[in-house]
């Protein structure tokens, strides 16, 4: 092939002038990513020699070893609130309490965040930079964080626990409404300020039609997603089903924890196939 | 005859550097029918847009029926966008509404956001609604989704939202572009109803010339943000011509209005077209 082009005096285009097996480049690549790999394995130093396979297997067989007793009032002082079933009810309720909290504040804020609606003058384009900006930030403190520090300021339990979830889903749900209006059909925005409409019925009549079904998509994923990261907020005193599993895990009480991770595996699976259900009706 | 439009020395930059109106004046008289012509390119969207201000001239003036439309500010300006309708190459509808709360949306700029929220359209709007899409044949599809509708029919969707603002006068960007040629004539035909029976002045951008002679009382060529043609569509000649389009230019002609047996959507056509091309049958539904 490259003939052709010698032949007529052309340049020999990149592909044909390289076998890949060969390419430097790629080798290079493939090279440097293995040194990573090589240097990476050494500086975290992974050391199993501390293991003992006997304790294991002895640990893992008491997981398996349920016990029940969680699931009932253990003295006259707990309520079903206490029990493990109780309380993953709650560490529920987290999940989607912090989902509305976020979207109330998201909602919004998502609208300031989108270059579309924001571009007009050059105070709305400082507002669209600095909403995206906070949600930038905010999004990338990870939740335990967000929560450790709010267990801190709120104390420890399920306020510190919502407001922590809450928190950094702000930051991701503003992100993903704000890129859902500016992916909208810009067309009848622009036919319907033809009209003679002012700012507000444009945005009502042409771009909330357009943006409903992702609005709902999104909210409906990122339930599914705090459902999930609930049972964990306990281990950092975000209340909910965690605090009994961190709890269980220090007293060595492995037969309750082995219980407590089943029924969270058993819960999120269960959110998962709902919310794929009802994303899949919607969309 | 009294000019309802004019534009004065109108300029407009765009944030690149390109000139796409470059000094134009012009006055339009009340119940013309002016087909702008030119190039891809050209400023004949920049130039109809300038007249609404959907975006901003750079410098020069628009007068509107003897308001400054380029002073105007606010409210005002709302005020002077309903009173001039506007179709566009891509129909621009809502495409999840149904067509009747399309053609409502016309009505916008007569009613106040808090009554676009809180209150149903009123029994005068419905029945403005229904009339404006019975005029343009498609009342019986009013409660389907808009992008159930075929693209001949959704600009008529378009002509009816238009009208439900009373214009005094219509833009009209490349209305047909999209559209085959048999559907492109009905659309004109429309646009051309409405100018002669409402007496509502039309100023539609057009590619076809052919479509141009056939419908425009009046053509204006744009050539690089000029005016480089203003006359009657029949004085173009093929002198004309090439100074508008160029020299290496041949003028085609869009299909007369009888050629085309059945009116058909472009997506319709390409996908028969296809069907035919590879002997495997139609092609799969899109959806």
């Amino acid at each position: 092939m490259a003939e052709y082009f010698t032949a007529r005096g052309l340049p020999v285009p990149r592909e044909l002038r390289q076998n890949p097996l060969t390419d430097w480049r790629r080798l290079t690549l493939i090279a440097a990513a293995l040194i990573v790999f090589v240097i990476g394995l050494r500086v975290t130093n992974l050391d199993l020699s501390r293991a003992n396979p006997e304790y294991s297997a002895q640990l893992l067989r008491q997981l398996f070893q349920w016990d029940l007793t969680i699931l009932t009032p253990r003295n006259d002082f707990e309520t079903f609130w206490d029990t493990a079933e109780g309380l993953m009810v709650v560490t529920i309720f987290l999940g989607i309490i912090a989902t509305v909290f976020s979207v109330v504040v998201a909602l919004p804020l998502s609208f300031l965040g989108a270059r579309n609606i924001m571009s007009g003058n050059r105070v709305t384009a400082a507002v669209y930079v600095f909403i995206r900006l906070l949600f930038t930030v905010v999004r990338s403190i990870d939740v335990l964080i967000v929560v450790i520090v709010s267990a801190v300021l709120l104390g420890i339990g399920n306020a510190a626990g919502v407001i922590g979830l809450a928190f950094h889903n702000v930051g991701v749900l503003g992100k993903l409404y704000s890129e859902a209006i500016e992916g909208i059909d810009p067309g009848p925005l622009e036919a319907i300020t033809a009209t003679g409409a002012n700012r507000f019925q444009v945005i009502w009549t042409a771009v909330l039609p357009q943006i409903v079904n992702p609005y709902i998509s999104f909210t409906i994923y990122r339930l599914d997603t705090n459902v999930r990261l609930a049972p964990i907020l306990g281990l950092v005193g975000g209340g909910g089903i965690g605090i009994l599993l961190f709890q269980s895990i220090n007293l060595l009480q492995y037969g309750a924890a082995g219980l407590i991770i089943f029924m969270i595996v058993i819960t999120v699976a269960a959110m998962d196939f709902a919310s794929a259900q009802i994303r899949r009706r919607l969309v | 005859m009294t000019a309802v439009l004019s534009l004065r020395n109108l300029v407009k930059v765009y944030p690149s550097g390109t000139r796409a109106i470059d000094d134009v004046s012009l006055d339009i008289h009340r119940g013309e029918f002016v087909v702008l012509i030119g190039l891809s390119g050209s400023g004949k969207s920049s130039l109809l847009r300038c007249i609404n201000r959907l975006i901003e001239p750079t410098a020069g003036q628009v007068i509107f029926d003897g308001v400054d439309v380029t002073r105007a500010r606010g409210a005002d300006l709302r005020r002077i966008r309903r009173r001039i309708g506007m179709i566009f190459q891509q129909f621009n509808l809502v495409r999840r509404a149904s067509v009747v709360s399309n053609t409502l949306a016309g009505r916008l700029g007569y009613r106040s956001s808090w009554r676009t929220i809180a209150s149903r359209p009123s029994p005068e709007d419905i029945a403005a609604a229904f009339e404006n899409l019975g005029r343009v044949g498609i009342a019986d599809k009013a409660f389907a989704r808009a992008d159930a509708l075929s693209g001949g029919q959704q600009q008529r969707v378009g002509i009816a939202r238009a009208l439900m603002q009373r214009p005094e006068l219509m833009l009209a960007d490349e209305p047909v572009a999209s559209l085959d040629p048999a559907t492109s004539h009905s659309v004109m035909k429309y646009l051309e109803e409405i100018n002669k029976k409402d007496g509502i002045t039309v100023v539609c951008s057009l590619h076809f010339l052919s479509l141009a002679r056939r419908y425009g009382t009046r053509v204006v060529a744009l050539k690089a943000g000029r005016v480089a043609f203003d006359g009657r569509p029949e004085e173009i000649d093929e002198r004309r011509f090439k100074e508008i389009y160029g020299e290496d230019a041949i003028e085609v002609e869009i299909g007369p209005e009888r050629s085309v047996p059945q009116p058909m959507s472009a997506t319709e056509a390409a996908l028969i077209a296809m069907a035919e091309d590879t002997g495997h049958g139609p092609p799969p539904e899109i959806r």
